[in-house]
């Protein structure tokens, strides 16, 4: 039939075509791979454009820059379900998460460990400039929109609302992808907004967003995300876990090290790993200086102690598992020791 | 009243004709209406826009602007590729795995009986719903996205398979058989070519909803295509602009696409059941 | 007079030898449906002998399983008791040698009509097959429409593809189920009158089923009249006058009374039905008992 005569050759032309062009175009499968990061197998780390983990974009670029060998691939997700579903099938090696998402999982039974921090502070709760919440106490009856059940950020207006004698049932929680918060404030769809940044510094930047706090006044040294790997990582890559934990140490230390790095992280993370305007991250990252820590990333008992208790509270946690189930502070370099990357951006 | 055999009719009495062919008017008007249609579509975007005072909906410049600045990151080849890849491999498999299995499940009532309530059961849950299997099997690779079109695509293609095997009139097939056809060449000559019209618009129905199903599908770990790119300038901030240009390109290419399957079904073998608007 | 043909009775075929196996011989058919709790039995010990190269036609009222019956000697149904014969051998399904013409939808849409015709011939060269091709398209009178489409095609136009192609495949017999049933009358005519002359050069053997009389009395050599259901063969009834008919002659009009008759229908008060303007076409008339017909 002159149909399937003619047809079906176009249909194998543009299927051969389309291949060929994605896998030139898209995958660099034609290129030269700079250093030599194929004969070690990969070691991936998932991780969300947040400032929490900024961390691992700058590693992995100050690696690339230095052309130094390295197994690590960071690989950006869009929202917490799939870097969680991704990470649960064991097709990350690690992962930057939420503190309490990774101390549930471990609760529902999944051998992970908690390595080191994403960075300390970096969350803010933000209101709309009109309105006539002041003082914490004011969200008495009103709407707060928090990133997920499983966050820091719900527990800290569980905190708040503990410490001023609020009971949880007078105030609203509402689940939503941080990304959406900006544009819920705006239209005023919700009170008041909780969640790592950049997104409410966004709203500070675009004239309709006003502080309410910063965590660090409200729970100083507050820890927004970790670095959780598998066990099954532990046991069989010790030296890429140290390797992979040693890097973001020094990372962190270069990004405190001065403002120019910072403004030189959010240049480069802005452009190629985040997808955000740079003057964004930069906003974030400098005012005020210390809105956000990267140093002094260890895993702490202490700490996760009180998260844990706060959760089991809030009922976010039912108190299975302890610290040591779920935490591996084996891996965290003296603080001391650590150096920042011996880095400038040219 | 008489009925006379011995008459014949006269030699210039034709008693039938062939159906004069109405020749489709593609005229200038068929060009330059829906090019009308489509200017006031972008003033009238342009005036709500404006009317409504929001400062976050983008206008049609805005969403220009936003296509020539992905030109020139050189992200507008490399998106709509991506997208295209996905699209091909998973509406392609979809294709080979459905046509089949619907043809088989429309010529024999047992395997019908059988399998179509699983099947009926399995269409209506969203691709959507499918992203943490698609994970959990296929990781952070292009396989996910493409088993999630896989999935959407399939579904169509086998029911309208079954359908046009069912349709098949009984007369035609006897009248094969009459001619001492084997099953084989029942196959090859009759069912094919009757059901290939009804095949095709399956396949193009289904190639809309696996276009449709990119944005969905994309929205797994992927760091490239036009479903991204929307996805990803939603959580970039505010690139509103950028989020409604890669509507627009998913709705021009969709819209090329089907143009592109309605060339196929200009072939003898697929018009003729298109009724009589004419050659 | 009716007469039924005996089994075993030589019989001269239209070639003038003496032949003594039918073409197609049907032994006391009989086909029951299972509809629910009662059973219904649509043919009753149906037997008919059809012999080579004659023009047999099979009448009745609507309802009464005709198009069953040619279907069972088609060999697309198999009958609850009783046997069908082509030519001695027993029928166990369609075959080439003995085609079936549909009333509607046999011709395939997605071929030509030339790819039609030449549906059966695919074990022929493709010059023979042309060949064999031209020649029945120019028999059916569709010079010129070779390439065109069934869908652009007149409902004749589409009669005489299957036509066509029925004769192009070589068949021995010709099974027609009211082929002309869905035509208009000019067309119904025409068909008519050409089918005979194929018929009388081609010498095939024809079962012809039409519920018309007038049609059956203007084709066939013999008609054979079945009654309503459970039907058996009530008669079969030689028509020995010469082609073409004419529809005035005496014995023409005394052959359809007589099928009349049989049917059931009437005279009233001694005029033959033709003058009561009886119209001959109304099968769904029921029997007129009550006037004193």
């Amino acid at each position: 039939m002159p149909f399937f005569r003619r047809v079906l050759p176009a249909i194998l032309c543009w299927i051969v075509a389309i291949t060929l062009l994605h896998m030139w175009v898209n995958l660099g499968s034609f290129t030269p791979k700079s250093g030599s990061g194929g004969s070690a197998a990969p070691f991936r780390v998932g991780f969300i454009p947040v400032t929490c983990h900024l961390t691992c974009p700058v590693t992995h670029f100050i690696n690339d820059s230095l052309q130094e060998e390295s197994n690590f691939e960071p690989i950006r997700f869009s929202a917490w379900p799939e870097l969680k579903e991704a990470f649960l099938s064991e097709h990350l090696e690690a992962t930057f998460i939420l503190a309490p998402m990774a101390m549930a999982l471990r609760e529902q039974g999944v051998p992970l460990k908690i390595v080191y921090l994403g960075h300390r502070d970096g969350t803010t709760m933000m209101v709309h400039k009109d309105s006539s919440i002041r003082r914490i106490e004011d969200l008495r009856g009103k709407t707060i929109a928090v990133p997920n059940r499983f966050s820091n950020q719900r527990l800290i207006v569980f905190r708040a609302m503990r410490e001023r004698n609020i009971p949880m049932s007078q105030v609203k929680l509402l689940e939503m992808p941080p990304p959406d918060m900006p544009a819920a404030l705006q239209v005023k769809a919700v009170d008041a907004i909780i969640s790592g940044e950049p997104f409410m510094a966004q709203t500070e930047m675009d004239g309709y967003g006003r502080i309410l706090f910063l965590t660090k006044d409200v729970w100083p040294d507050f820890i927004s995300c970790v670095l959780a790997v598998h066990e099954k990582t532990i046991r069989d890559r010790r030296a890429d876990v140290q390797n992979l934990v040693d890097g973001i140490a020094s990372s962190g230390k270069w990004l405190d090290q001065s403002p120019k790095h910072r403004m030189d992280a959010a240049e480069f993370t802005g452009k190629n790993y985040y997808h955000q305007d740079p003057a964004l991250l930069s906003f974030v990252l400098s005012k005020p200086p210390d809105r956000v820590k990267y140093t002094n990333l260890r895993v702490l008992r202490k700490d996760f102690e009180e998260i844990e208790a706060l959760a089991l509270e809030a009922g976010v946690l039912s108190g299975k598992v302890k610290f040591d189930d779920y935490a591996d502070p084996s891996f965290v370099p003296d603080e001391a020791s650590i150096k920042p990357r011996n880095w400038e951006l040219p | 009243m008489t009925l006379i055999s011995t008459w014949s009719p006269p030699p210039g009495l034709s008693t039938e004709t062939s159906l004069p062919s109405i020749a489709p008017r593609v005229s200038w008007a068929a060009f330059w209406l829906p090019v009308a249609v489509g200017l006031g579509f972008l003033l009238f975007w342009d005036a709500a826009v404006r009317f409504s005072g929001s400062e976050l909906f983008p206008k049609p410049l805005d969403v220009g602007r936003g296509l020539l600045e992905l030109g020139q990151k050189g992200l507008l080849f490399k998106y709509i590729i991506a997208s295209l890849f996905r699209v091909t491999w998973g509406f392609g498999l979809a294709a080979l795995v459905g046509v089949p299995i619907g043809l088989v499940l429309g010529w024999y009532p047992f395997a019908h009986a059988a399998f179509n309530p699983l099947i009926q059961a399995f269409r209506p849950i969203s691709p959507i719903a499918w992203i943490p299997v698609a994970i959990l099997w296929f990781g952070v690779s292009d396989a996910a996205p493409i088993f999630l079109i896989f999935l959407a695509s399939v579904f169509p293609i086998m029911v309208s398979a079954m359908a046009a095997v069912q349709n098949v009139q009984a007369v035609q097939i006897r009248a094969a058989r009459n001619f001492g056809l084997s099953s084989g060449e029942l196959f090859r000559k009759v069912i094919l070519p009757a059901t290939l019209p009804q095949i095709l618009t399956g396949l193009r129905i289904a190639l809309g909803v696996a276009w449709l199903v990119v944005v969905a599908a994309e929205m797994i770990a992927v760091n490239s295509g036009l479903g991204y790119l929307i996805i990803d300038s939603r959580n970039a901030g505010k690139r509103y602009d950028l989020v409604v240009a890669g509507m627009v390109l998913i709705g021009v290419i969709g819209w090329l696409l089907d143009l592109a399957m309605r060339q196929v079904e200009r072939f003898p073998s697929v018009k003729w059941a298109y009724g009589n608007r004419g050659e | 007079m009716a007469t039924a043909v005996n089994k075993g009775d030589p019989v001269k075929s239209r070639g003038g030898e003496i032949v003594s196996v039918p073409a197609v011989s049907v032994r006391d058919v009989s086909l029951t449906f299972a509809q629910g709790a009662n059973p219904v039995q649509v043919l009753e010990k149906v037997s008919i002998d059809v012999w080579p190269g004659e023009f047999v036609c099979i009448v009745g009222p609507s309802g009464c399983g005709k198009t069953t019956l040619l279907n069972i000697i088609g060999g697309f149904q198999k009958p609850s008791q009783g046997e069908v014969f082509a030519k001695g051998s027993p029928v166990l399904g369609p075959d080439p040698r003995r085609i079936f013409i549909f009333q509607e939808g046999g011709v395939f849409p997605w071929l030509s009509v030339a790819e039609n015709v030449g549906f059966g011939l695919s074990g022929r060269v493709p010059a023979e097959r042309a060949q064999i091709v031209k020649h029945y398209i120019d028999m059916v009178g569709l010079n010129g429409f070779e390439k065109a489409y069934p869908r652009s095609l007149s409902g004749g136009m589409r009669q005489r593809v299957e036509i066509a192609r029925a004769l192009a495949a070589g068949p021995e017999v010709i099974y027609m189920d009211e082929p002309f049933g869905a035509l208009d009358f000019f067309t119904r005519m025409k068909m008519r009158n050409d089918l005979i002359k194929i018929w009388q050069k081609e010498q095939k053997t024809i079962l012809f089923v039409t519920h018309d009389i007038e049609e059956a009395l203007q084709l066939a050599d013999r008609v054979a009249v079945m009654g309503r259901r459970p039907s058996r063969m009530q008669s079969i009834v030689t028509v020995d006058l010469p082609r073409p008919r004419d529809l005035n002659a005496a014995q023409y009009l005394a052959k359809r009374d007589e099928i009349l008759e049989i049917l059931g229908f009437h005279h009233s008060h001694g005029q033959s039905l033709r003058e009561t303007g009886f119209h001959p076409h109304l099968a769904h008339q029921r029997r007129n008992d009550a006037s004193g017909g």
